[in-house]
């Protein structure tokens, strides 16, 4: 069995007096993509942004390869090799490919007093990196992202992960508002990740997506773990939904037949 | 195809409208008017351009890094009125004189970073706040008369500032090689630059830059200070090129330097600037202002043709960005 890269431990999240995260235990091994599935306001999100740096918890620890790490912002999330994925927010639209996959820790040629960029090292590197995240279509990396799909803005996302060597990549619903195409892009994105070494967590409304890509499934449901070791190769699609919804067979089927009070 | 390419490349650049209408202008003003092409006009009408220039330069930068500075104006007249104050009261010799100006003013445009930084008010607010600040305080040490700046003459640093010499008809001053030189200065730094770099992501989204580990507060503290201080060198080649250090003077500047820094391209929000742009935006609103006069509309004409000029030009970048972005 693989080694455990994350371990969240005994996690709770208060956000005023609404609970969003009740005692929850979660890890994530080496190379594994993690499938984490629940309703809406189940507290998957929260949990990433926990673990990302983007909301402090309540109480809880965190480690990474078994060290206790202190996470407090998402600088100290990236130094740990923690890289969360939104559909925007992680670039700048305004700047290129290269310009977005370099920031904060752009290349420099010449004298160290010029600061001047190495754009010829930036823009080989990037074309580099967008094949290895596997975009075919040639996308010149002086593309300001504005001109890019969604699809092809989480391969950004994506490829700046695997190159600053994260070792966890977050991708919080990153199918959402993407086309079939684009969808089964990030899908091979996410499993190229995975077979270059980095470990994922990937949160999708769409159950399918999900068992296309992911190793082991995890289910919140109101602010806890529900069930964490599920594997997409011996479950259903329906066997997952009743997990999440909490229902039995008998309760669904009455669910379904009787129209809503 | 190559070719084509390049020709529409060239055209979606935010540069290119505005460059088209210089041309214009230049062609318009000339037909109608053939002194305007005289070295005569040519030289009065740089001296004034390019001390605007100068702080429309840094502005560029602190609007890209998604800031503004409203206060320029008034640290354009205030800076060399504390300058020459020191110098004429026999405080220190004028070098120091300088120095203190300048560093003064890099120390307002530190003030306003702070505020902007670290209470997050918005700079227009906190920029407001120091004109008034900063213009007050330039009237109430000088009872509001002007300062005496006629010993200026021998002294060197005015000579390198502000000296002027001959190079065939053209009657050419310091100010303008300064100009220069700084145009090229930044444009490197944008462009070129990690700072470059971390300007443009800070205005484009601090977020996201912070999280890749960019100070954006730091970077827009810098820029601040810059565009303070730029505005004090240039009220100061102002007041030695004009021999007078009059508290009220720069009334205003603040609007042109904004208007000719967005009629260039860059984004009043930040994220995206050209410094490129800027120095064909200085241009526009200075040839159109020397234009006008010269073909013979009156004067006091002059605001509606620019507000006219900054209209179309917005209504040109954000069509173009909008364009840009429908592509997705
Ligand atoms: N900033 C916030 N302030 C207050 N409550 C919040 C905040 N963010 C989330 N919550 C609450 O915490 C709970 C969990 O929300 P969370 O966003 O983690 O759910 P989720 O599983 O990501 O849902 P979805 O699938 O809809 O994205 C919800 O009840 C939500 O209302
Ligand atoms: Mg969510």
């Amino acid at each position: 069995m693989a080694q455990d890269l994350v371990r969240m431990e005994h996690i709770t999240k208060f956000y005023g007096r609404v609970q969003a995260l009740d005692d929850v235990n979660f890890t994530v091994r080496e190379q594994e993509i993690v499938g984490l599935l629940g309703d809406n306001g189940a507290g998957k999100s929260t949990l990433i942004k926990v673990l990302s740096g983007a909301v402090p918890s309540t109480s809880g620890d965190i480690y990474m390869r078994g060290k206790k790490v202190d996470i407090r912002s998402t600088t100290d999330a990236i130094a740990n090799g923690i890289e969360t994925i939104y559909q925007d927010s992680a670039l700048v639209t305004q700047l290129s490919i290269a310009r977005n996959l370099f920031l904060g820790r752009e290349p420099v040629v010449g004298p160290s007093f010029l600061n001047r960029m190495d754009y010829a090292t930036m823009n080989q590197v990037a074309g580099e990196l967008l094949r290895r995240v596997g975009i075919t279509k040639n996308i010149p990396t002086t593309t300001p992202i504005s001109a890019l799909s969604g699809g092809e803005r989480q391969a950004v996302a994506i490829a700046r992960a695997m190159y600053f060597d994260s070792d966890l990549i977050i991708l919080d619903e990153p199918t959402n508002n993407l086309g079939v195409a684009e969808t089964r892009g990030v899908l091979n994105f996410v499993r190229n990740a995975r077979d270059r070494g980095h470990s994922c967590i990937f949160i999708a409304h769409n159950i399918h997506h999900v068992f296309q890509v992911v190793d082991r499934i995890v289910v919140m449901r109101r602010g806890q773990i529900v069930a964490d070791n599920i594997d997409p190769k011996q479950s259903t699609v329906d066997d997952v939904e009743l997990v999440i919804t909490g229902m039995t067979d008998e309760e669904l089927a009455a669910a379904s037949a009787t129209p809503a009070a | 195809m190559e070719h084509q390419s390049l020709v529409r490349r060239l055209i979606a650049k935010p540069e290119f409208g505005p460059f088209v209408l210089l041309v214009v202008e230049l062609v318009v003003f000339t037909a109608i008017n053939p002194t305007f092409l005289s070295p005569l006009n040519i030289s009065n009408t740089l001296v004034f351009t390019v001390e605007l220039g100068l702080i429309a330069l840094a502005m560029t930068l602190l609007m890209t890094a998604g800031e503004f500075d409203l206060s320029v104006g008034a640290v354009f007249g205030f800076s060399p009125v504390v300058m020459w104050t020191l110098f004429n009261q026999e405080v220190m010799p004028l070098e120091l004189a300088f120095l203190v100006a300048i560093v003064i003013a890099a120390l307002i445009g530190l003030v306003n970073g702070l505020f902007v930084t670290r209470l997050k008010i918005p700079s227009f607010l906190v920029t407001l706040g120091m004109l008034l600040v900063v213009r007050g305080t330039a009237l109430f040490v000088t009872d509001g008369f002007p300062q005496r700046t006629w010993n200026a003459g021998d002294q060197w640093i005015a000579q390198v500032l502000v000296g002027d010499f001959h190079i065939g008809a053209f009657r050419l001053y310091m100010s303008l090689f300064w100009f220069i030189v700084v145009a090229v200065l930044f444009w490197y730094i944008l462009t070129n630059t990690k700072f470059g770099n971390w300007i443009q992501a800070s205005g484009g989204n601090p977020n996201a830059a912070s999280a890749r580990g960019v100070n954006v507060n730091r970077t827009k503290l810098i820029l601040f200070m810059l565009c303070s201080a730029m505005a004090a060198l240039a009220g100061i080649i102002s007041s030695i090129r004009t021999s007078a250090a009059n508290p009220n003077s720069g009334t205003g500047y603040e609007l042109e330097v904004i208007a000719m820094v967005v009629i260039g391209g860059t984004a009043l929000m930040g994220g995206r600037g050209t410094i490129v742009g800027t120095v064909l935006g200085v241009f526009i609103l200075r040839t159109m202002r020397n234009g006008i006069v010269l073909v013979g509309v009156p004067g006091l004409a002059y605001n509606i043709f620019i507000g006219a000029i900054i209209l179309g030009m917005m209504a040109l970048h954000y069509g173009l960005e909008r364009r840009h972005q429908a592509g997705n």
